[in-house]
This record gives structure tokens, C-alpha cells and sequence, in this order.
């Protein structure tokens, strides 16, 4: 890989000339700090879940095969992981449905779509957000973090996977490194002339006076409604966090890490000029990838973040990707969508495989792609499971938080007209030893009951789905 | 979360109830009138028996409920309070919502339904007061022997509500009567006595005087010396001022809260279920086979009398019982055939609503009216997106922010089809440093003392004098009259700079610059409390909804004195405004930003056809082909003023020579030329420009251009094709066209039921490429064809076409598409996805603007005009 490695020990050993907000910084360094003394016996590991999510699926046959086949880049995660199979999201599953969409809003929320940019309810991560910091997070931190690599836009449920609890997107997304670090280590400008102390005090008089009012029009005598002071809410939520940034800033380091180059790949709608699909090497696409997941899962390392989701490909990707793929030393495949295929634009793309899978054939392509999709994952996850990634209990993140990985459906199975989003692949982390790990398990359960099952366990009192409804626990994923 | 489900449908079905209610004013069982609601603030029907408190049944806001003092000294029963000796009836606290309402409308009414004791009591007796002393009040109805008499402060008057109005001498008497009082904002006050206008006067000036601390009391004044004896039926308060036929109305509803007929609660209960449950039902799981078009079985649930009729087995269901072949299949999942069965909340709604009747209130059931179910009930605030906020500075400070906020900003997206879609305006830390840095640069640019100099002449650092510049430039900014604590606030800023030994300009400064990072400015804030159904929208809500579906604007002064006047209230001078805002040029820019978002022009930026097989494509094209639908929007909209319809089929387009090439025009001119289409029969119309044939991609899809034209054109459902289909067509050869291969699929059986209805739509486009060349020849020789036939939905047959130009026509002509227009313009002035509770509205619109030439100008008047810019949307307070 040519990219470097970021490590929370990079970041605070420094190597360049950006800035970084120092209580951030100092805010790092105490968290590394716990790791090792006494402090680390008292301080407790936070709640945290994020979502992670990667296009086109994995057909259940595949599934099946194991670490044999596809999932191999997980095996060295296997301990530390739950697969799940047969896990139907049979209310989505519905007439008229588009796997790509319906299936990728189905993802982590268990709920067809609500319209274009809307889920049908909150996402997992966001429920337990909300259940375990109903008074928001700790100010300054960033409340829930979106990011992801991908070229297929339209409906947002496509790539966003983190959604609040009326179904609206629960944060903006992130798609290059830089706007992922500028998000979550980047100073913000209160002012032009930071100099100047009494222009600074007089703003800040003007953004308390404009913070007062926010706080009335989500108050109880606001004349708004629920569903308008919820989102004038998340604008007062975001202004106080722009105060901590702007103003709790205490000094600047000069040692500060660079922040990322500017991303050449290309992004909004650029990325997905008409739906036909882009050309596009594995180098630059797992460069890419590869940086943002360091980036994310250093927020994560930096306590920066304890919510969120993660998005390698989306929906329905559309690429023509190129180039050698190879695992552990071994060529696995050589990449050639548009070649292969012998035709141009999105009939080129690589997700015609999927629409090809015959479980009788080879599927080469399909599962080279597959196989990809699950290194890089394994990547990311990976880095939330290192040295640098050591809780306060002696514990990784990986293990202590609750990593959910899904797809949408588009599986290419279709052996059931009346079950498209059936056998939809999961994997979860074990949450604090909440889930078991180091298994791969055939749930045959419904996505409702595995995701209510999930909330149970991390003492969520809310439940996804309709309120009458006979949920029915999964006590086979709990430890 | 199940509790927003949960609420999210009742409110739906609440809102559907009250708005069939609504309808159903007229045919209660007595032919009692329903009284009105629109403006509503208090209303206590007296319907507690034995209780300490008096309930504000308004469902508007916080209730605002009155404590009797002295339980003993008054009498309850069926409906009223007698008051029997001296006590107070009065809110714990200030009647805050009472008193914000009529600040902001400048407009009252306060309605009494009364049997007073006495022709003897004086001072007059408070029947209803609004006050906190024998001389301090915002108003009050009293008794003053034989007469009314209104006490309401002003600007125009003192702080004890004089100059008063009175009824005439032995207007009251110790009978039940219903009074009412109303002043609108012009100050014109009128009393009214069972029904009739008895006196008239002029109460000039506002209420920005108005004390916001005071108490809402019957029977007394708050300090317990003016008491009033006698019987309460009802007391209401509204912010507006009630017209006589109003006021007639609710005196003929009578002294009851206008609890309405049982018998129409039921029926509008059932007709409420349909649409709500029902409808929704079939038509996502039974039209798609079961429509008039296929009416598979012989049975169409599409329409009432079809439906009732049944298909080929016979009546298909049968009221009262869940029994018969509908619910048989259902029951059985053996419907639909080949698709998902029923949730169990489905199936128990479908029993529900056959054992309960089978009530069919709708003609015809349309899919289209469904698609957007999830939205109902959502109330969402609406960002200024991008290009309202720059044009809200521009207007309101005159400020050109365009590049910088372009900069700093982040894009809106689209959501639903427009990127105005107010459940998707949400923000991010982007925005919040972008409003501030914003407001930095727009204050730097600004003449703060000129600007102040607008407001006030008197540059005073005094605090009564700044109270009064904030609250004047604080109007003008924030779209509305401020209360008295948003005048503190934006005061203490003026304060911190001097302070910090700032003068009156850097103060101005200051206060603009957090007004304009302010909610009510970054925001279109409404007041949405109510009781789910919806609310006449007060001149200042009106005044802005007009603008930014309009201009995209804030009101300008003219419409501001309008709405201060409450000229708005009065359907002529509100047309008249209309009528003079289509006349300014930033109409036609917004009207530019509407064919840009349906037709999503933005997305030419990033068209990059297969180079190999489009060789001369040049990425300026692109462009040239955005300014040629946008040119030709302007020229048949605007210079033309055609009916809408005309935009599938006018003869005229406009191309840079370049562009003329692509097409195979001779080029004219250099720049963008206008061409006369009337002798090339294969071009007219925005469905042949090339900014909306390339939708189709690079193999020039039917499936793509078909949907399209089903979607954007016909307000067409259809469903996502069944799992167990390769979506990809095969390659066309010599012998085989895009046609033949559309044709293969709308013949096959699991195909063909859906493609049927948009494919032959796009039979006629055969002949432009993917990048919107004509050819009468494919790359492999083969002869192309344009001639095909158009399914309308709701239709039983398609009309065939032979050209493209007959395609055209058809659309042109079809009320299914001028109608499908009037939805997207509609939708793009809501900034929200309509849903089946707008369709009456819609229909009214569409309607009324068709009977006004069916022009861009005539439907915006129309949506202006209708219930669903008028009325506003409220939410249940909790």
C-alpha cells in the first residue's frame, strides 16, 4: 500500500505545519495516558457504535463458504468478530423494491425508505447514541461522524448509514481524508483577525446572543413543532460545538500532523457522472479508502468520535476498476471490469457481476471483488483493534465497541421472488463482550429482531419497527 | 423510533380527519355551522364539572388554563360556570401565546357567549381582561351597566386600553348573548351582538406596547376589584379580526364549543381511514395489476364503481365482513400474485376496514397521490437554501454575497427532486461557521449608519431609544415583529460594545451581525403549534411564504406594509400583490431555478459520454445544452406567456451554432440563436433537447427516457422490477434495435406489466442517441422508428401516436401532464414532497390556474392564493 499509516502516535509526535486545537490535543494526550497508570483503572470505556457499511453484498452462497472463500481477509479478525447469516430484512423486502436503495436504507435500521433522502427510522448507531448521551456528547466532540469512499450518489440511503430517529441523514457526509480531518481536528474560524481580543470578546457576545435564541426556538415556548425543533436543535448543537472550537482554543502546535493532501480522485457528482460509472485503479481507490479509514479510526482512537458510520462503496457502486489485486502475498486477480465485460458506460461497471452471479459458474470477477471489498473492511477494522487503539480497560476498541458491518442486498442470489433482501451479510463486533465473537453464526433470524437484539444488550430501551410488533429476541448472538 | 411512527400516522390521520371535517362543515346532521377555527388562540367551552380549572380547548399552543380562586363562589354544570359571587378565574402566569399572537397580526377578536347577572355592575365588570391592574391592560371585555365596553391598548392609545369602545346604551341585558369584539390591523373595531354589527370605531396603531406579563382572567380584574357576575358558556380569542359572515357563523353555531355531530365524526372517521390505510394499500400492493389498464381478473381497485362492481368471480369483497375473494387471496397470500404478501398490519387493516363498512369515499384511487405517505404529518422548519439566503441579504441589506456564500456554504442537496426539500435542509459545523463568517463580511460591506438611518433618525445610544431601533430593523431583518425578550436580547449586544467603548455604528454592526446569523433569519420560522389540523398562516407568515414561492426572496416593502396593514386577509389586495411581484424580474429567475431542479440541469456538469463511441462530444455542449433549455423555458413561460403544456411541443428552440451542428440545424449566428422548429417536425419541445434526452445515458436506455417521461410528465408510479431479472438489456445488432429489444420486454409476461406503461413512452425518442443526435439509421444500419402509443395513468387504453411530433402533441395536450406540471411547481413552491392530504388542494390549483391560460403565472397566483399557502400545517402540541 502506498499510503502511510496515520497512528494516534504520528499525530502527536507531529509531522508538519497544520494546526491541531490544543485542548484536542491535550484531550489525546490524556486519553493515551489512562492507557497505561492507575487512571486507566477509573476511567470507564465509553459507549460507542458505529456502522460500517460496503456495496453490492456478498450472495449468500458465498457466505457459506466461510473464511475459505470471500471472508478470508476477516479470518485474523475472526476472535474479535460475529458473522452472521441468514439475516432476512424481510420488511423491506417488499414489492417494488430496489435492493441498491431499499436495501442499503434497510441497513442498519431494519426500515424501508422514507423518500430519497430519508430512512424509515433511526439507525442502530444513532439509537444508542441517543439512549446513552440523551443530554448530547461531551461539548467539542463530534457527535456523529459520516465518512465514506464512494461514486454512486442519488438517493443519499445509498452511502449514508447514519440516521436520526425521524429518518433524516444524522450528520453531513465526508467524502474526502481532508474533510474528515478538518472535521474532526480542524480549528474553525471564529473571525478573520484572531489577534484582536476585544473584536474576539465583542463576537463572542454575538454568538451567545445567537446561541440564546436557538435555545429558545427548541425550548418549551418555541412555536415550533417537534419535527422543526429537532432540526433547529441539531443547528444548536453544531453552534456549541463550533464555540468549543472556536473559542476554548487555548494555543495552536506548530508540530502539528499535515493535514492530508488534497484528494485527486474525483468527488460530487463528478463521481457519478449520470450513472454511467467511472474508471477507476485499486491503487487509488484503496489509497483513498485506506487514508479516510486511518483518519476515522484515529478520531475514534482520540475519543474525537463515538458514533457514526463508515462507507466503503456504496449502493449499488458503479465503477470500472483496474489493476493486480493481492492478499498475503499471493495475485488473486487482475481487474479489468471494462475489459472483461467487452462494453462501456455503467454496463461496464463492476456490479454487472453481480447481476451475473449463477452459484453453478466460477463468478471469478464477482468474488475477486468480494474478496477486495472484505480486505479493506478488515483494514479499517484492523486499525481500531492495535496498539494505538488500547481502551482504558486494557481492551481494544474493536473489542470494546460495537462495530456493525452490512451491505445492502443486490446478492445476486435470487432464488426467492419473494425474498430479495434475504441472507443479507452481518458481522458485529462483540461490544464489551455484550455479542459473542469468534463465530460464524446461521441466525436465520429477521434484520428487525437481530438489530432489537443488539439494542437490548447495549441497554437501549427503544426498539426499531412498529410498536406492536412481537419482537422476537436473538439470543444466539448474545454472550 | 416507534413512538415518531406512531405519531407521525395518527397525526396523519388526524390531519386527514379534521381536513374531511372541515368539508364536512356544512352537513352536520342540524346543518348546524361549525364555528371557525382559523386564527383560534383560547377557547374554554366550560365543560369541566366540579373542577378547580377552567381547560384551554384551543389544542393551539400550551393550553393556557384558568384557576377559579374560589371553587365555592361559582356553579357548574353542562356547559357553563355561573359565577355567583365575587372571585377571579385567571392563568398561573402570563398569557405569553395570547399575547406573541396579536403582537405579530396586530388583529383581534374576543368572542364571549354570557348571560350577565345584572344590568347594575360597572367599572367596568371584567367579563374577560387581559391585565394586571385597575389601570394596566393589553384588553378587556367588560360590563358597564347596560352597555359593552372594550378596553384595548395601542400605540394609538394609553396603557389602560382608552380611548374604549362601547356598545350602544341597553345593548346588554341579564339574557344569553354572544358578543364579540374585533379589531384588524388597519384598527378598525367593530362590536358585534348576536350576530349584528351595534358599533364601530377606529383603534389606531399597533400593539407593539403591548405587556407581555400580563395574566388572562375572567370574572374580575387580576387585582381583584372589578368583578363581574353572571354565566359563562364560552370565551374565545383569536389573532385575527373575524369577518361579520365569521362572526355570524359562530353565533349561529351556538353557545357549545362546536363539538361536532357524531354521526359526520363517524363518516368522516371512516372516509379518514380509507385514505389514510386503505387507498395507500391498494395502491402499492393491487393497482399495479388490478388498474384499469390491465384490470387483470376483470377487477380494477383503481376506480370506485369498478371496484364495487367486482371482476370475472364476482363481487370482490363485501361490506361488514371480511370475507370474499379480495380478502380470500389476501388472507391466503395468494395475492399479489408473485409479490410480497401483506404485513399482518395490513391484513389487519384491510379486516378492519371491510368488518367496519367497506367505506369508499374516493372515485378513483391514484398511486401518485401515495407516493410520498411517510411525509405526512412532518411539519419541518425550511433553511434558506444557498441561493434564498444570498438573495435575502441582497434584499434585505443589499449585500451581494453570491460568491462568498457559494464558497463557504455547503451545496443543498437534492431530495425528492428539488433541493429546496425542507426535511433535507439540515446543517452541519460547515454551516454554522459559514453563517458567521458570512455575516462578518456582509456588516463589513454594509453602511451600518445608513442602514440604521432606515430605522430610526435619532442615533442614540439610550436603551429605550435602541429598544426601538432593534425592534424596527429587527422586523425588517427578521421577517416579523420582534417580542419584547428578542428586543432585550439583540439590545444586550449594543450593550457589550459599549461596553468595550464602542460607539452607535459598531453597534448597529454588531446587532446585525448576530441577526443575520439568527434563526429567524437563517430560517422561515412559523408558528406550527395547533391541533394538527391546519391554521390560517398570520400576515407576516403569509407576506414571507408569498416572497420565497415568488422570488425566492424576502418580502419586499410594498408587501411588508401590506401584511402590516393586513391587507394580505383580503383576497383582492392579495392578488393585486401577486399580480405586481410576477411583474418583477426575480420571478423569472426563480421560475429558471425550477426547470433547473426538475429537470436536474445540474447534472450536465458532469456528463462525460464513453469517448470511443461519442468522439466529437465536447463537454461545452453540455453547457449550451442547459442555456438552450433554459432560454426556451424563458421564451414560451415568460415572453410568451403560453400554457405550461406548450413546453412539450413549441416549435422554437435556441443553440449556439455548435449545439445547431449537433443537432443538425444550420447554424445561425454566433452566440446562443433562436431557430424556428416549425419545419423540422423531429425537434420540439424540451423533450428533445438534448439537456433531457441524454437522461437516457450512452445506449440512449427507453427504460431511462420511458421513466422519465412517466415520472417528470405523468405523476406515473410503477415498481422497481421483481428480484430474478438481469436489469441489463442486451446489445442491439444488425436486425435488432433498442426498440426491438424494448419491444421483446414489454411483451413478456413478467415484464410486460410494467413496461407496458413507460417504455412505448420513449418509442418515440428512438431516433436521438444517448447524447441527443438524430439519426434515421443505428450504428449497425438499422431504420429507426418513432412511433409508439401513450398510456396516461388512470387510463384504460393508450392512444397510439405515429412521430415523434404526434408524441409531443399528446403530451402537450394531456391533462395528465399539465396537471403533473402544477404538482412539481407546487411541490417546488412547498419545498416539500405533497402527499395525498394535498391532492384536493392540488386539484383546485390546477384547476383554477388552467381556467387563467394554465400559465406559469397563472399557477403560481393559484398556489398563492390556495389553502395550501394561505393555511399553514400545524402539529399537535404534546
Amino acid at each position: 500500500m502506498t499510503s502511510r499509516a496515520i497512528s494516534r502516535r504520528t499525530v502527536l509526535k507531529g509531522l508538519g505545519g497544520v494546526t491541531i486545537g490544543l485542548p484536542f490535543l491535550e484531550e489525546m494526550l490524556v486519553t493515551r495516558a489512562l492507557g497505561a497508570g492507575k487512571a486507566a483503572e477509573q476511567a470507564a470505556v465509553p459507549v460507542r457504535a458505529f456502522n460500517v457499511f460496503f456495496g453490492l453484498g456478498i450472495p449468500s452462497p458465498l457466505q457459506k463458504e466461510g473464511f475459505d472463500g470471500v471472508l478470508e481477509p476477516l479470518k485474523p479478525l475472526g476472535d474479535k468478530l460475529l458473522i452472521m447469516r441468514g439475516v432476512d430484512h424481510v420488511r423491506c423486502d417488499e414489492k417494488g423494491i430496489n435492493a441498491h436503495y431499499d436495501g442499503a436504507s434497510a441497513a442498519f435500521t431494519a426500515e424501508p425508505p422514507q423518500g430519497e433522502a430519508k430512512a424509515g427510522g433511526p439507525s442502530i448507531d444513532q439509537m444508542i447514541r441517543h439512549a446513552h448521551y440523551p443530554d448530547g456528547l461531551p461539548r467539542g466532540m463530534v457527535p456523529t461522524l459520516v465518512a465514506g469512499t464512494y461514486f454512486r450518489r442519488s438517493r443519499l440511503s445509498r452511502y449514508i448509514h447514519s440516521f436520526n430517529p425521524d429518518g433524516t441523514v444524522a450528520a453531513t457526509m465526508q467524502e474526502k481524508p481532508r474533510a474528515v480531518f478538518e472535521r474532526v481536528f480542524g480549528t474553525v474560524a471564529a473571525e478573520s483577525d484572531s489577534t484582536d481580543v476585544r473584536r474576539q470578546r465583542l463576537r463572542r457576545s454575538v454568538l451567545d446572543t445567537v446561541l440564546d435564541q436557538y435555545k429558545f426556538y427548541t425550548g418549551p415556548h418555541s412555536p415550533l413543532g417537534a419535527t422543526s425543533k429537532a432540526r433547529v436543535n441539531e443547528h444548536l448543537e453544531r453552534i456549541r460545538e463550533f464555540e468549543q472550537r472556536a473559542f476554548a482554543v487555548k494555543g495552536l502546535v506548530d508540530s502539528a500532523p499535515a493535514a492530508p493532501v488534497e484528494s485527486k480522485l474525483l468527488h460530487g457528482g463528478a463521481a457519478d457522472p449520470g450513472g454511467e460509472g467511472i474508471d477507476i485503479t485499486l491503487e487509488a481507490l484503496t489509497a483513498e479508502w485506506r487514508l479516510l479509514a486511518e483518519l476515522y479510526a484515529l478520531a475514534i482512537q482520540t475519543d474525537r468520535t463515538r458514533f457514526g458510520s463508515i462507507t466503503f462503496l456504496a449502493a449499488g457502486e458503479r465503477i470500472r476498476l483496474k489493476g493486480k489485486y493481492e492478499y498475503d502475498g499471493r495475485k488473486v486477480f487482475d481487474f479489468d471490469d471494462a475489459g472483461q465485460r467487452k462494453k462501456s458506460g455503467s454496463n461496464a461497471c463492476s456490479h454487472e457481476w453481480w447481476h451475473d452471479f449463477n452459484e453453478k459458474k466460477k463468478n471469478e470477477q464477482l468474488r475477486a471483488h468480494a474478496h477486495m471489498k472484505m480486505r479493506e473492511i478488515a483494514y479499517f477494522l484492523s486499525l481500531l483493534d492495535g496498539k494505538d487503539a488500547v481502551d482504558a480497560n486494557g481492551k481494544t476498541i474493536l473489542d470494546n465497541a460495537l462495530l456493525t458491518i452490512s451491505t445492502e442486498s443486490g446478492d445476486g442470489r435470487h432464488n426467492d421472488i419473494k425474498r430479495e433482501l434475504s441472507g443479507v451479510f452481518h458481522a458485529i463486533s462483540g461490544a464489551g463482550g455484550r455479542f459473542k465473537t469468534g463465530q460464524i453464526a446461521d441466525v436465520n433470524a429477521e434484520g428487525l429482531d437481530v438489530y432489537n437484539t443488539m439494542l437490548a444488550a447495549m441497554d437501549v430501551p427503544g426498539r426499531l419497527g412498529p410498536e406492536k410488533r412481537k419482537m422476537a429476541a436473538v439470543d444466539a448472538i448474545r454472550a | 423510533m416507534r413512538y415518531v411512527r406512531t405519531t407521525c400516522f395518527a397525526t396523519a390521520l388526524l390531519g386527514l380527519a379534521v381536513g374531511l371535517l372541515s368539508s364536512l362543515s356544512t352537513i352536520a346532521a342540524d346543518d348546524k355551522p361549525q364555528r371557525v377555527r382559523d386564527g383560534l388562540i383560547v377557547l374554554y367551552d366550560f365543560a369541566e364539572n366540579n373542577a378547580a380549572t377552567v381547560r384551554d380547548r384551543s389544542g393551539v399552543g400550551e393550553p393556557l388554563d384558568l384557576t377559579i380562586q374560589d371553587g365555592g363562589r361559582v356553579r357548574q354544570s353542562k356547559g357553563t360556570l355561573s359565577v355567583e359571587s365575587p372571585t377571579l378565574i385567571a392563568s398561573s402566569g402570563p398569557a405569553r401565546k395570547v399575547v406573541e399572537a396579536i403582537k405579530k397580526s396586530n388583529a383581534i377578536t374576543i368572542e364571549a357567549w354570557i348571560t350577565p347577572a345584572n344590568v347594575t355592575q360597572s367599572g367596568p365588570a371584567r367579563i374577560v381582561s387581559l391585565s394586571a391592574s385597575a389601570v394596566q391592560r393589553n384588553f378587556t371585555l367588560g360590563q358597564d351597566k347596560e352597555l359593552y365596553d372594550v378596553r384595548l391598548r395601542s400605540t394609538g392609545g394609553d396603557n389602560n386600553g382608552l380611548p374604549s369602545t362601547s356598545s350602544p346604551r341597553k345593548s346588554l341585558g341579564p339574557r344569553r348573548t354572544h358578543v364579540a369584539f374585533t379589531r384588524d390591523p388597519s384598527g378598525a373595531a367593530t362590536i358585534y351582538i348576536d350576530g349584528k354589527s351595534v358599533a364601530k370605531k377606529k383603534v389606531p396603531g399597533d400593539f407593539g406596547n403591548w405587556d407581555g406579563k400580563h395574566r388572562l382572567t375572567l370574572g374580575n380584574e387580576v387585582t381583584g376589584e372589578r368583578p363581574w357576575l353572571g354565566t359563562y358558556h364560552l370565551v374565545a380569542v383569536y389573532d385575527r379580526a373575524l369577518t361579520e359572515s365569521e362572526v355570524r357563523r359562530n353565533f349561529s353555531a351556538g353557545a357549545s364549543s362546536g363539538s361536532t355531530d357524531k354521526a359526520a365524526d363517524a363518516v368522516a372517521a371512516k372516509n379518514a381511514v380509507f385514505e389514510a390505510k386503505i387507498a395507500p394499500l391498494f395502491a402499492r400492493h393491487c393497482l399495479e395489476c388490478h388498474d384499469s389498464a390491465l384490470a387483470k381478473g376483470g377487477l380494477d381497485l383503481s376506480r370506485k364503481d369498478a371496484a364495487l362492481a367486482g371482476g370475472e368471480s364476482g363481487k370482490a369483497f363485501e361490506a361488514g365482513k371480511a370475507d370474499g375473494v379480495l380478502w380470500d387471496a389476501i388472507e391466503a397470500d395468494d395475492m399479489p400474485k408473485d409479490r410480497a404478501p401483506l404485513s399482518s398490519d395490513e391484513k389487519a387493516a384491510l379486516r378492519g376496514w371491510l368488518e367496519a363498512g367497506a367505506v369508499w369515499p374516493l372515485d378513483r384511487i391514484d398511486p401518485a397521490n401515495y407516493v410520498h405517505a411517510g411525509h405526512a404529518g412532518d411539519v419541518w422548519v425550511q433553511r434558506l437554501t444557498v441561493t434564498e439566503y444570498v438573495e435575502t441579504v441582497r434584499s434585505t441589506v443589499g449585500v451581494d454575497i453570491a460568491k462568498e456564500a457559494g464558497e463557504l456554504l455547503p451545496p443543498d442537496l437534492r431530495a425528492d427532486g428539488f433541493s429546496n426539500t425542507a426535511y433535507n435542509l439540515g446543517v452541519d459545523l460547515k454551516h454554522i461557521e459559514a453563517y458567521g463568517r458570512l455575516a462578518e463580511i456582509i456588516v463589513g460591506r454594509m453602511d451600518a449608519s445608513k442602514f440604521a438611518g432606515r430605522f430610526s433618525k435619532q442615533r442614540s445610544l439610550d436603551a429605550d431609544k435602541l429598544a426601538d431601533l432593534v425592534a424596527a430593523m429587527g422586523k425588517w431583518l427578521l421577517r416579523g415583529p420582534l417580542d419584547d425578550e428578542e428586543i432585550n436580547v439583540y439590545r444586550g449586544v449594543a450593550s457589550t460594545v459599549i461596553g468595550a467603548g464602542g460607539d452607535y455604528d459598531e453597534a448597529v454592526r454588531y446587532i446585525v451581525e448576530a441577526m443575520l446569523q439568527s434563526p429567524r433569519f437563517v430560517y422561515r420560522v412559523e408558528d406550527q403549534r395547533g391541533d394538527g389540523s391546519p391554521r390560517r398562516a398570520n400576515p407576516y407568515e403569509l407576506a414571507s411564504r408569498m416572497s420565497y414561492i415568488v422570488w425566492g426572496a424576502p418580502p419586499d416593502e410594498a408587501l411588508f406594509r401590506a401584511a402590516e396593514r393586513g391587507e394580505l386577509a383580503d383576497r383582492e389586495k392579495l392578488a393585486a400583490q401577486v399580480k405586481r411581484m410576477l411583474d418583477d424580474p426575480r420571478t423569472i429567475e426563480r421560475s429558471r431555478q425550477f426547470i433547473s431542479e426538475w429537470l436536474n440541469l445540474g447534472r450536465l456538469d458532469n456528463l462525460r459520454p464513453d469517448a470511443k463511441r461519442f468522439p466529437k462530444w465536447d463537454a461545452r455542449l453540455a453547457a449550451d445544452m442547459r442555456e438552450e433549455t433554459l432560454a426556451f423555458f424563458t421564451e414560451i413561460v415568460w415572453k410568451q406567456k403560453r400554457p405550461l403544456g406548450d413546453l412539450l411541443d413549441a416549435q422554437v428552440t435556441f443553440a449556439t451554432p455548435q449545439l445547431a451542428a449537433h443537432y443538425g440545424l444550420k447554424p445561425a449566428g454566433d452566440g446562443l440563436a433562436r431557430y424556428d422548429l416549425s419545419k423540422v417536425p423531429a425537434r420540439g419541445g424540451i423533450l428533445t433537447h438534448g439537456s433531457v434526452l441524454t437522461v437516457g445515458g450512452d445506449d440512449a436506455s427507453m427504460v431511462s427516457r420511458g421513466l422519465f417521461v412517466l415520472h417528470e410528465l405523468m405523476r406515473g408510479t410503477i415498481n422497481a422490477p421483481p428480484p430474478c431479472v438481469n436489469t441489463t438489456p442486451p446489445p442491439t445488432k444488425a436486425g435488432l434495435t433498442h426498440r426491438g429489444i424494448a419491444e421483446s420486454r414489454v411483451a413478456n409476461v413478467n415484464c410486460g406489466v410494467c413496461h407496458v406503461r413507460f417504455e412505448p413512452l420513449a418509442y418515440g425518442l428512438e431516433k436521438f442517441d444517448g447524447v441527443g443526435a438524430y439519426h434515421e439509421r443505428d450504428d449497425h444500419g438499422n431504420e429507426l422508428r418513432d412511433d409508439g402509443e401513450v398510456l396516461f395513468p388512470g387510463d384504460a387504453k393508450p392512444i397510439k401516436y405515429k412521430s415523434s411530433a404526434e408524441l409531443m402533441k399528446l403530451l402537450a395536450d394531456s391533462q395528465r401532464v399539465r396537471e403533473s406540471l402544477t404538482w412539481k411547481v407546487t411541490q417546488f413552491a412547498l419545498g416539500r414532497p405533497l402527499a395525498a392530504a394535498d391532492a384536493a388542494s392540488v386539484a383546485d390549483i390546477h384547476k383554477t390556474a388552467e381556467q387563467n391560460g394554465g400559465t406559469y403565472a397563472s399557477l403560481i397566483t393559484a398556489i398563492v392564493m390556495s389553502d395550501l399557502v394561505q393555511k399553514k400545517r400545524t402539529e399537535k402540541t404534546e
